[in-house]
């Protein structure tokens, strides 16, 4: 793994997180402990997100773009096998 | 609606090809208790949930389908992906191959087309969510046995978490079902 997928990796298990509590809290939604750990998730989720974006390109399509290209289709799909 | 995030909810990296594998796993993309039917079937039902609650968990829960289907779709590609026409047919590939080539294509593993009869929408709440129970069940047995089949521990890993969340996804409905017979109560006067 690269340095590139494994700050990706953080991301994504924030991101999990998140869908997981949200999840939990559809059906809780006054769950104090659930909020706090989603609203704990969701920080440190931006923070590595930002960190990501910043060095990697976007993750989705909620960001300025570059004034010469569009860095959208410049990092890799993740579908695509490694070779 | 909704918008694209440019990763999997959970990594998937296969290195070893394996036809084999690809067929049997295909039909979590396209089969019956695959996550295409998953996600048709739980943003189809949601337009007719009673209740803030149960909208949302019909909504987030075929969402979070949505994602698995992307990861059952990178899973097919990436243990088919630069096959020699050797591996397909000593895999057992040849017929996907002879319609298909090296695609992912929506199908049962024995080849057999999606079909919207994979799925019900009953118009009733507690019908329907007993049925998405059901269907969690079938989902969690499903990669039970794909995982028997399976020897790649590439493969292994993300078929365990997949099953892991038809596990989560059983639970939040039998909370939703609880929900819809609750507000079913009190809808009864005596």
């Amino acid at each position: 793994m690269n340095e590139r997928e494994k700050l990706l990796e953080q991301v994504m298990a924030y991101d999990f997180c998140m869908i997981d509590l949200g999840l939990f809290l559809d059906t809780h939604p006054a769950d104090a402990n659930a909020l706090k750990d989603y609203r704990t998730c969701y920080e440190e989720s931006e923070k590595v997100r930002k960190l990501y974006e910043e060095k990697y390109g976007p993750l989705s399509l909620r960001h300025m773009p570059n004034q010469d290209c569009w860095q959208w289709i410049n990092s890799p799909w993740p579908w695509v096998k490694e070779v | 609606m909704w918008s694209y995030e440019k990763k999997l909810e959970y990594p998937v990296r296969i290195k070893k090809i394996d036809p084999r594998m690809a067929k049997f796993v295909t039909s979590q993309y396209g089969g019956p208790d695959g996550e295409l039917a998953a996600s048709l079937r739980y943003l189809t039902q949601k337009f007719h949930m009673p209740t803030k609650e149960l909208q949302a968990i019909l909504n987030d829960i075929g969402t979070e389908e949505l994602a698995h289907l992307e990861m059952v779709g990178t899973m097919v590609h990436q243990l088919t992906k630069g096959a020699s026409v050797e591996q397909v047919e000593r895999g057992g590939y040849g017929a996907h191959y002879t319609d298909h080539g090296l695609a992912v294509y929506p199908s049962n593993a024995a080849g057999v087309p999606f079909t919207a009869a994979y799925i019900q929408s009953k118009g009733d709440v507690i019908t329907d969510l007993v049925e998405n129970m059901a269907a969690e069940q079938k989902a969690r047995s499903t990669y039970e046995y794909l995982i028997s089949l399976a020897d790649d521990p590439d493969v292994i890993d993300p078929l365990r978490w997949l099953r892991e969340r038809e596990v989560v996804h059983f639970q939040r409905f039998g909370e939703a079902l609880r929900i819809a017979q609750e507000l079913k109560d009190k809808k009864k006067f005596y």
